[in-house]
């Protein structure tokens, strides 16, 4: 395969999901404006979708060169098949240096068909990437459980494609003057090329209790919590801390927390800038779930519980009586009455 | 209806260690074992093949010792088993691995696909898709329940989101990757394990399924790894209070969050 050198440009695909965009966007777009100043070249987010006319205000301050707003029928839904061809097309006609996903449910399906369609290499669930001296584009991610780390160079096909774990930096305003352009796009199919369809879009989260890959604390709750009921002090406690509730397999398979709440090697994989464990042990099915918290507090009646090993902060007590105390030290004071 | 199922024999991860001296994976003693996503993926497959008749085939690449993956998936209830081992497969990223899965599958026929979520060694749930891209199919990923509608020839699966779950309807042929919520993956019983080691795990090589040399292994491969290393992540250290002075320890904590600017 030849490499196309004249191949040029910084892409971000965006997420946008039900009008919001997905603040892991800005992330990427964070990153993405670091890879194109040192390369030195443009920056250009896409976002795919139905209504998008107020997504560019959303994106001018993180610095893209270029906002591609794809807006049709045809993309209304997510539907990776549809979202690949839509790319393929633009990616052909444009010839990008590299392509950023975010590493989402829908972020991999999308990267990974486009990856194919096009040939190329694609390094999934990055959790860094650079350029190196010789101006190469470097991406770093984990494997086996996040025991190991690969680096990874793409020297034989363009674009080169990689999908960003969430909160890997901080979304950052580029403080940069110019404008970006906008540019509207319709999507354009060839044809149907399959009969897929969404049928409805559940959700199971409550809307508070926000969302594992985005919150800054996420509240891991395990077998010790006993009952469904039991999880009520958890979500008083979440709602004062705004985090998210996840927790270990054992509670999940118990059906106090649906499976996409589940933390760890079979399930999902978070970094959180602070994660309070209540009642976890810490088996290390669990732990390679939250290897890049930035804190573990850990709250375990066990004091030989591997999570205290691991944890920034621990108190060994029963989460049922910390979690009271905690509740209450939290809650804002009564108003006063003169 | 032909089911195929892809399959990846992995080292246990939760057994490995990391040398504290070289700061290396020790491998060694760490034992292999079918992808527990693939488990699920299999069990799912038994599944519809007793409700709606079939065959089903488990398809795997790897080194002749993954012929172990296959016999579990053999002693499980597959109808049969196939390995794609060759030297010319060898260093495959992704992409390789997912080109040399569909030629293979395209040889030995499909109408339904299933592929673990994620296999827990490289963890990037893109080989599923990559295939059925590849072989011009839809497919739905992160499946947690899957219906197969024969008169229709369709699928009407949940597949999970961050924060739930969409209902998706694909006609066959289609491809699924499957998550944990799926189903309980059978047991084999010890006779059920003897019977399939006597089983024939069918060898296909590159040329088998007309693979040249240079679209597979790692001369096929669009990535390189150049390094690798074992991170250093925390080892603790840090202040653990016992509930001897509960309110006090409360407290710190409350400090500690504060200092975070988390409250």
């Amino acid at each position: 395969m030849m490499v196309d050198e004249n191949s040029t440009g910084i892409w971000v695909i965006g997420e946008e999901k039900e009008g919001k965009l997905a603040p892991v966007t800005l992330e990427l777009l964070t990153i993405g404006r670091q890879l194109a100043d040192s390369l030195r070249q443009e920056l250009v987010v896409v976002i795919i979708g139905h209504q998008l006319e107020h997504m560019s205000r959303l994106l001018v301050d993180y610095g893209p060169d270029k906002i591609l707003l794809v807006a049709g029928e045809e993309t209304r839904y997510f539907i990776p098949e549809t979202y690949s061809e839509v790319l393929s097309a633009l990616v052909e006609q444009r010839k990008p240096f590299a392509i950023l996903f975010p590493a989402t449910y829908d972020g991999r399906d999308v990267a990974a068909r486009l990856a194919a369609k096009l040939g190329v290499g694609l390094a999934a669930d990055c959790t860094d990437l650079k350029i190196d001296e010789a101006g190469r584009f470097v991406q770093v991610r984990p494997a086996f459980g996040g025991n190991l780390m690969a680096v990874i160079h793409q020297p034989t096909a363009r674009p080169q494609l990689a999908t960003l774990r969430p909160r890997m930096v901080k979304p950052n305003k580029s403080g940069r003057k110019v404008s970006p352009s906008v540019e509207y796009i319709k999507p354009r199919i060839s044809a149907k090329p399959f009969t897929k369809s969404l049928l409805r879009t559940v959700r199971e989260v409550a809307e508070e209790s926000g969302n594992l890959d985005e919150a800054e604390v996420v509240i891991g709750v395990g077998r010790g919590i006993g009952s469904s009921e039991n999880m009520r002090i958890v979500n008083h406690l979440a709602t004062l801390l705004k985090a998210a509730i996840g927790g270990s397999r054992g509670v999940v398979d118990a059906g106090w927390l649906p499976h996409t709440q589940q933390i760890g090697l079979t399930g999902r994989v978070i970094s959180p800038k602070m994660y309070m464990a209540l009642g976890i042990s810490g088996a290390v099915q669990h732990l390679v779930g939250v290897r890049t918290a930035k804190e573990i507090i850990a709250i375990n009646k066990d004091p030989e519980a591997p999570i205290f090993k691991v944890a920034t902060f621990g108190i060994v007590a029963d989460m049922f009586s910390v979690i009271p105390l905690l509740a209450k030290e939290l809650e804002p004071p009564a108003p006063q009455t003169t | 209806m032909r089911i195929v199922v892809c399959v990846k024999q992995v080292p246990d991860v939760a057994e490995i260690r990391i040398d504290e001296v070289t700061h290396t994976l020790v491998r060694a003693g760490v034992p292999s074992i079918l992808n527990p996503f693939d488990e699920f993926a299999v069990e799912e497959a038994l599944r519809i093949r007793e409700k709606h008749g079939g065959t089903i085939t488990a398809v795997s690449m790897g080194p002749l010792q993954a012929k172990e993956a296959l016999f579990k998936c053999l002693a499980m209830g597959v109808d049969r088993a196939v390995l794609l081992t060759d030297v010319f497969f060898a260093g495959a990223d992704t992409w390789a691995t997912a080109k040399t899965l569909a030629m293979a599958i395209q040889k030995l026929g499909y109408d339904l696909i299933i592929c673990g979520m994620k296999a827990v060694d490289g963890e990037t749930s893109q080989v599923g898709p990559e295939i059925a891209e590849l072989l011009g199919m839809p497919h739905i990923s992160y499946v947690k329940r899957v219906e197969v509608e024969m008169e229709s020839k369709s699928i009407t699966a949940e597949r999970m989101t961050e924060q739930g779950y969409q209902l998706i309807r694909a006609t066959m042929p289609c491809l699924l990757t499957a998550t944990k919520a799926l189903n309980v993956p059978r047991i084999p019983t010890l006779l059920h394990q003897m019977a399939a080691k006597k089983k024939n795990v069918e060898i296909m090589k590159a040329v088998d399924i007309g693979a040249q040399r240079e679209e597979v292994g790692l001369p096929g491969s669009r990535t390189q790894v150049t390094k690798v290393y074992t991170p250093q992540y925390r080892t603790g250290g840090g202040t653990i209070l016992t509930s001897e002075n509960l309110p006090n320890a409360v407290a710190t904590l409350k400090e500690l969050l504060k200092k975070e600017r988390i409250v």
